[in-house]
């Protein structure tokens, strides 16, 4: 880390560092919560997830603050406002994530209610490790400063992709085959849904990362998922691109 | 790793000395410059004893510091300093210990920031990757649960332990205890935290294991068994005297409990696999050895399809580190699934790579097919791989089966795997054996087109050693 002839500078940055990784842990644990009250049906893990979501907006506040002081007094330039303005933007994506996550929890909490469906909530647990995976990638090379990991992450994003469009039709499937279930079948189409924008803010982070480090926007093709099912209306892809 | 000994005890202190000396002397002089002007006759005594004055501070001002601080700074170390010898086996010791741990010094309590790892095991650097002393608590760990612990025991000076996961696919459960270790008195400045953590991932998945295989094994058994039983009351019955009949029913009833035995089989090396998950495997394997086995253990089944079976391999040896046995059955299963798919007749084609980077390993084999990794290891530095790429060329199978393939049970829909059935469990442990071997596996397929699956593996690193005593 480069040397500041003010210490308080430094020791300023190295705190809104600090604080958006602890704001990533938060949000990391709010997401594989939420997808263990889904999958273990725990309605008291479900409300615990939706009331810590608070403090999740405390610290995006608190981030937020910090970084204009830092910006308003200091000045920083060149890696530092880099650092900076990464910070605010990553505290407003894990933010995001935390309320996607309440929601998770929130229909967690009405799907408890109803009969259980063990093969549907396995493939939602499952769709949610592999999003809490790329969560936890994108910010351990935030806090390593690691490139390449960032880049692996941002590579990755059609994975996602895939996991919403199968748990689609299956849920399409299901809704056909038994119109009972057509009221949890949604609520658990809401939640894949969330899940598949929690992975698309970890692919925004690892952008922030990446232009942190480098400087540089990401370029090159990211590997979108193949043409052929975009297509067909039923493809849920088409929501994704309104950031 | 020492602590790094702060000198900011003795800074403030001997600047704070050097002010009383000055300002002692200053006045000193004032008293006795003052006296001179009013009894002149005495001057010359006066200016004897100012100078007395200021030596006299200035010698006990000078020696007191190093007199005084020396208990303060070296408070906790002075015995071991005493004794070297057990200061370095402690520091051996620390290093060598299993579970990672670390300590944390305190800071402000309201500066997170201020939480840094003081020293760190090796075990606790390998897992947490840190790189340098010194760095912030929550650049390493960043579970909610066990920052506020550790808060806990600088501040408050309470001892827990804290549960928490690594999230993903390798999901690994930890036990984290919290120490405080006291330090700085008063203000947090100096506060010390312990914090040690234990792997205590095998304790639960055999749990899960239990449950998970009870239910999955009575379920899949049902359907056969109520099949045979079927079979057994029409025996019993009307069908007692029919001869034909009963051949009939006799050889479909073997079929179904041969079905049951390979699903059993299945079943128990899929937990056993999964129980060793995360043990590393310690053998070394000839990936493409063990391809030319598999492909001549698969001989008596091919010949009967008519399938030809293409074998491709580089010309170095593709020595991987892994168990003999399990490197065998990925193969074993690729290669059987492939076969299962493909026309009578058909081609299906086996090639092995090696000295592959990480992009080189799961790089498309099989162009304008839809290509989606099933496993993907963390990316290592430095480290090289061999893949082996199975490719058949039968219906191949549309975008949305891919996800689903390792899954349990999970069978693509309106496909039929010939007479010899499939369990629905050999990519699943495909899967978990990759995942124990750090290796990666990726399926590409399009329908018409046939599938490719390519499983990879982290090569042995003294590859040297490896050929002259192959």
């Amino acid at each position: 880390m480069n040397q500041h002839t003010v210490k308080a500078y430094g020791d300023e940055l190295n705190q809104i560092t600090a604080e958006v990784a602890r704001m990533g842990g938060l949000a990391e644990a709010q997401v594989s919560d939420a997808i263990d009250s889904v999958a273990r049906r725990d309605v008291a893990l479900a409300r615990a997830v939706v009331d810590r979501d608070l403090k999740l907006d405390a610290l995006q506040r608190d981030i937020e603050r910090k970084a204009i002081r830092l910006i308003a007094l200091r000045q920083p330039v060149a890696s530092d406002l880099r650092r900076t303005l990464g910070a605010m933007k990553m505290a407003s994506d894990l933010e995001r994530t935390g309320d996607l996550a309440k929601n998770i929890a929130k229909r967690a909490l009405i799907l408890a209610e109803a009969e259980p469906m063990q093969p549907l909530t396995r493939s939602i647990e499952r769709m949610g490790r592999l999003v809490s995976t790329r969560l936890r990638d994108v910010l351990d090379a935030y806090t390593a400063s690691e490139l390449d990991r960032a880049v692996a992450v941002w590579q990755t994003d059609d994975e996602v992709d895939e996991h919403y469009n199968a748990m689609f039709r299956e849920l399409l499937t299901y809704m056909m085959g038994d119109p009972r279930t057509i009221g949890a079948c949604t609520h658990l189409l809401f939640m894949a849904k969330n899940l598949e924008r929690i992975g698309d803010h970890a692919t925004n982070i690892a952008e922030t990362v990446h232009y942190e480090i480098t400087g540089d926007d990401m370029v090159g093709e990211r590997p979108r998922a193949l043409p052929g099912a975009e297509d067909e209306t039923s493809t849920p892809n088409l929501t994704t691109n309104s950031h | 790793m020492p602590y790094e000994s702060s000198p900011s005890p003795v800074a403030p202190i001997s600047t704070s000395r050097f002010w009383t000396v000055g300002i002692s002397i200053a006045i000193a002089l004032v008293v006795m410059v003052g006296l001179a002007f009013i009894h002149p006759e005495i001057a010359n005594w006066l200016i004897g004893g100012a100078v007395v004055v200021a030596a006299s501070a200035w010698i006990l001002n000078v020696q007191s510091p190093s007199v005084a601080t020396l208990p303060e700074t070296s408070g906790a170390p002075i015995e071991r300093s005493a004794d070297p010898m057990t200061a370095e086996l402690l520091d051996r010791v620390f290093e060598a210990l299993d579970d990672p741990v670390l300590i944390i010094s305190g800071g402000e309590p309201d500066d997170i920031a201020g939480r840094r790892v003081v020293m760190a095991n090796k075990a606790a650097r390998d897992l947490l990757r840190i790189q340098s002393q010194g760095a912030l608590l929550v650049q390493v760990i960043r579970e909610p649960g066990v920052l506020e612990a550790v808060d806990e025991a600088l501040f408050g000076g309470v001892s827990r332990t804290t549960d928490y996961a690594t999230g993903g696919q390798r999901d690994r459960r930890w036990r984290a205890w919290t120490r405080p270790l006291g330090g700085g008195e008063g203000k947090g400045q100096g506060s010390l935290a312990l914090v040690i953590l234990r792997d205590e991932t095998d304790a639960r998945r055999t749990e899960m294991m239990r449950v998970d295989f009870l239910a999955n094994a009575s379920h899949e058994l049902r359907t056969p068994l109520a099949s045979l039983s079927g079979f057994i009351e029409t025996l019993k019955g009307h069908a007692r005297d029919d001869v034909a009949a009963r051949d009939r029913f006799l050889d479909i009833m073997s079929a179904q409990a041969d079905r049951m035995g390979r699903l059993v089989a299945d079943l128990l090396s899929l937990s056993r696999i999964e129980l060793n998950e995360h043990i590393p495997p310690s053998g070394r394997v000839d990936l493409d050895r063990a391809a030319s086995d598999v492909v001549d253990a698969v001989s008596v089944l091919t010949q009967e399809k008519q399938i030809n079976v293409v074998v491709d391999q580089g010309e170095a040896r593709a020595s991987i580190s892994g168990d003999r046995d399990e490197i065998l059955q990925v193969v074993q299963n690729l290669l059987d699934n492939a076969v299962k798919y493909s026309a009578k007749g058909g081609t299906v084609e086996i090639s092995v790579r090696s000295d592959l980077s990480f992009d080189e390993a799961w790089a498309s084999r099989m162009p304008g097919a839809t290509r989606l990794p099933l496993v993907t290891p963390d990316r290592a530095v430095g480290v090289l791989y061999a893949a082996v790429t199975v490719r058949d060329h039968g219906p191949g199978m549309a975008r949305e089966h891919l996800p689903r393939l390792t899954e349990r049970f999970y069978r693509v829909e309106g496909q039929k795997s010939g007479e010899r059935q499939g369990t629905g469990l050999g990519l699943a442990i495909v899967k978990h054996i990759i995942n124990r071997h750090q290796g990666g596996l990726v399926v590409e397929s399009a329908p018409g087109l046939g599938a490719a699956f390519t499983a990879w593996f982290p090569m042995v690193v003294e590859r040297r050693d490896v050929r002259t005593t192959a």
